[in-house]
């Protein structure tokens, strides 16, 4: 096993970081935005110009062949710079797209950025369970229509298509759909018998969030590491006390329980884009991910505001941004409760966790 | 040791509850905010309907509007106040000023103050932080100097909360420059607002809300008698109004009130085989919530029962730690249980308000354990103050 990143991926690396600072302004400005907002073209062009919006889709399909791993090297910057886009979502529903069948003429359109396709997975007023929708599926001999209501994680009104799941009572099983031209309203979109194509079934479903997932691990990372960066460097500068911050120890070692957090959730989210990789299943890791991030998300995300005091919860200040962020990250395709359960139910399939297999 | 109320006090907490639910209008119940933001004629009305019945101030002095009741019967009222969501009185007025007034203010004070003061016509903001004076409070700078019958003031406050809102600011500031230890040089000034040379700029906090403000002083003048007690002893106000504040600042009417929303919330959100709350792991978490709030309620009364003439128990710190903290996690079991819908923050026909509140309210509460005494401050004063630990 090797966490270093060869030259390609440091390149990579240090190409988003540069763009993802020039799009966000670094300086503490009010002018930030806070909370949940509408897809930001520019941003979004910017990014596909730089083929972020491709590196999981094959060569052949106008993609740019790369892994998860370069998935979540990418969305690291654009985490730590407060680019705050729906990328891990488009990302997961662009690998629904291109692993499945039938929306195959999107892709280009998806790479390039001119077409936004995004999920709507969730259901108003229901936990989240993609894999047990109550929106249902209909085949005629014209083709697929879906009837529900769905909830995206964003704003929808900008897609130009959804990926959705619906149960198909006729053949008793859940599917992967494509929408094209959704009528979204902010987040909701309601579907009656609206054309759908089928892109397959519930693997198909695993393999797309899984790689979204990852992006998510990748941008908690990059979010994490900026609070953490930002809080070290005011325990050394405020002064309270006549001291700096840093000579109080019970701050300097929650600081350093930080770091811990930060670090363990490095590996993981390193390990899992190298394991989802190999294994584009492996929904188990996926969730061990997912878990690991969401409460060294929490971890960080809180402390990072509590050790600045007042300064943190400033809609001027960086951290806050990063925490709200982090707070999204968490209830986005399913929170620490639900992967939890996920691993619940599984424990009696293993021996033990074998990280070499 | 009786754990039973006696006859009295269950009469006491009967009356109490039967004011709160049936006398307080549904519409001052229905919460302190509208879109997450505080309404100050709310606030105004609810205070008001309080103060004419006698509940506004029940811990001041009796010949200004207080109540002789027990440490038992003011917890009681705080917890059903709280949990039929009633407004409680602003506490910048009702907790903190208002006290300090009548503790050490003239009677000219008193009398010109109290009264408007319990019945929220002058509504009050604090002025004691600023940029480089927050947890080291006694390090402020901003100055009064003397000058015939008035303060001539300068400096900046911040994180004033509700500032846009206050009609007054109880300050501090510093009178003598010189004094040997920072603590003997502060005073306390009361200030209206819209003296000439004040100004106030707005905060946004990380939810989107504005609450806290600054505020800048630029040759204020102030008349003398709006001087509190005597000048160069606003330390010893300023310890026994934060005193006051700690006590009672652990909300377990809230923080039962929401954990009970917050079941009521899992029972009617749907998965595929019941609703949340027939989750094991979510169940397991409410049920552990609940044990801790018990935990925290039992000793919120057994502080109070200790606390001697209003004089502040240093037990109470355990208070403010853990009320800070566990109205924290239920409103992060809430933005949980909202799941996908806690990602959008507006309400609309799929998303139901509290959804859509749960992650601006989460955010907002990160503040409870930084502001009136840091729960880093809280720790200090049980280790040095208790348990005899120095450093
Ligand atoms: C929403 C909000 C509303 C507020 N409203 C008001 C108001 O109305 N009026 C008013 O006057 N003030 C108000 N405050 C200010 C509040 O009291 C201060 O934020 C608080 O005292 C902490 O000060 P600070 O923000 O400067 O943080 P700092 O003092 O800089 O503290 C930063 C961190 O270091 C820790 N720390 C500091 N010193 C020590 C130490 N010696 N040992 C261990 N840890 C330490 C703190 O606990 C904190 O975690 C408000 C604050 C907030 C966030």
């Amino acid at each position: 096993m090797d966490f270093a990143y060869d030259d390609e991926q440091k390149a990579l690396q240090s190409a988003v970081r540069e763009m993802a600072n020039r799009l966000v302004p670094q300086e503490t400005s009010g002018d930030v935005p806070v909370g949940p907002r509408p897809l930001d073209r520019d941003a979004w062009t910017a990014i596909a110009e730089m083929g972020l919006l491709g590196l999981p889709i094959s060569e052949d399909a106008g993609g740019m062949g790369a892994s998860p791993v370069e998935v979540s090297i990418a969305a690291a910057e654009l985490g730590a710079a407060r680019l705050e886009l729906p990328y891990a979502d488009a990302m997961a529903a662009a690998v629904m797209i291109a692993r499945g069948e039938g929306g195959d003429d999107l892709l280009e359109s998806i790479v390039d950025g001119s077409s936004v396709v995004l999920t709507a997975l969730a259901e108003p007023g229901r936990a989240w369970d993609p894999e047990h929708p109550e929106a249902t599926a209909t085949k005629s001999d014209d083709g697929w229509t879906i009837t529900g209501h769905k909830l995206g994680n964003n704003d929808l009104t900008e897609a130009d298509a959804v990926v959705t799941t619906a149960q198909c009572p006729d053949e008793g099983c859940t599917c992967v759909f494509l929408v094209r031209e959704p009528k979204a309203s902010g987040a909701s979109v309601s579907f009656e018998s609206a054309e759908a194509i089928r892109l397959g079934d519930l693997d198909l479903l695993t393999e797309g969030l899984n790689v979204g997932i990852i992006a998510l691990g990748g941008e908690a990372l990059g979010a994490m590491g900026a609070a953490l960066r930002s809080t070290v460097e005011y325990l050394k500068t405020r002064k309270q006390f006549g001291v700096p911050l840093a000579a109080f120890q019970t701050l300097t070692q929650r600081a350093a329980d930080m770091y811990v957090s930060v670090e363990l959730a490095r590996s993981t989210v390193n390990f899992a884009s190298m394991a989802i990789t190999d294994h584009p299943g492996d929904s188990a890791t996926a969730s061990r991910l997912k878990l690991i991030t969401g409460r060294t998300g929490r971890h960080v995300g809180q402390e990072a505001i509590q050790l600045h005091g007042g300064i943190g919860m400033t809609a001027e200040y960086s951290v806050g941004h990063h925490t709200t962020r982090l707070t999204q990250i968490e209830h986005t395709f399913g929170d620490s409760r639900y992967h939890l359960a996920r691993l619940t139910a599984g424990v009696r399939e293993h021996d033990m966790v074998d990280v070499l297999a | 040791m009786q754990r039973q109320l006696t006859d009295e006090d269950r009469a006491f907490q009967q009356e109490m509850r039967q004011f709160f639910t049936e006398t307080v209008p549904e519409e001052l119940r229905s919460g302190l905010s509208k879109d997450g933001e505080v309404d100050p004629d709310v606030m105004r009305r609810a205070q008001r309907l309080l103060n004419e019945h006698g509940l506004a101030v029940p811990h001041w002095p009796t010949e200004f509007g207080g109540k002789d009741w027990t440490e038992l019967q003011r917890h009681i009222w705080r917890t059903e106040m709280q949990a039929a969501d009633v407004p409680p009185p602003l506490a910048f007025n009702a907790n903190m000023i208002g006290p300090v007034i009548a503790s050490f203010g003239s009677q000219e004070q008193k009398e010109r103050f109290l009264p408007p003061t319990a019945n929220l016509d002058i509504w009050w903001c604090q002025g004691f932080s600023e940029p480089d004076a927050g947890s080291d409070l006694a390090s402020l700078r901003t100055t009064a100097v003397r000058e015939g019958d008035e303060y001539i003031v300068n400096g900046q406050k911040t994180w004033t909360t509700l500032g846009q809102f206050a009609d007054w600011i109880f300050c501090l500031v510093r009178t003598d420059p010189n004094a040997p230890k920072k603590q003997m040089g502060i005073s306390m000034l009361l200030i209206e607002m819209n003296s000439p040379g004040v100004t106030l700029r707005p905060i946004k906090l990380i939810d989107g809300g504005h609450e806290v403000n600054e505020v800048f002083f630029e040759n204020v003048r102030v008349p003398a008698d709006q001087l509190v007690g005597e000048e160069n002893k606003g330390w010893d106000y300023a310890k026994f109004l934060l005193g006051n504040e700690r006590v009672g600042v652990a909300p377990v009417g809230s923080i039962k009130r929401k954990l009970a929303d917050a079941k009521a919330y899992a029972a009617q959100t749907k998965t595929a085989t019941g609703t949340m709350l027939d989750d094991p792991l979510l169940a397991a978490r409410i049920a552990e919530l609940e044990a801790e709030v018990m935990a925290l309620e039992v000793t919120v009364m057994r502080v109070a029962g200790n606390s001697k003439e209003g004089r502040p128990d240093p037990v109470s710190s355990i208070l403010k730690l853990r009320g800070s903290e566990l109205q924290q996690e239920v409103l992060e079991l809430i933005t949980d249980i909202a799941g996908p819908a806690s990602l959008h923050w507006t309400p609309t026909d799929d998303i139901e308000e509290w959804a859509a509140r749960s992650t601006p309210t989460y955010l907002n509460f990160r503040k409870a354990s930084i502001y009136g005494g840091s729960n880093e401050v809280q720790r200090s004063v049980i280790s040095g103050g208790i348990l005899g630990l120095k450093g």
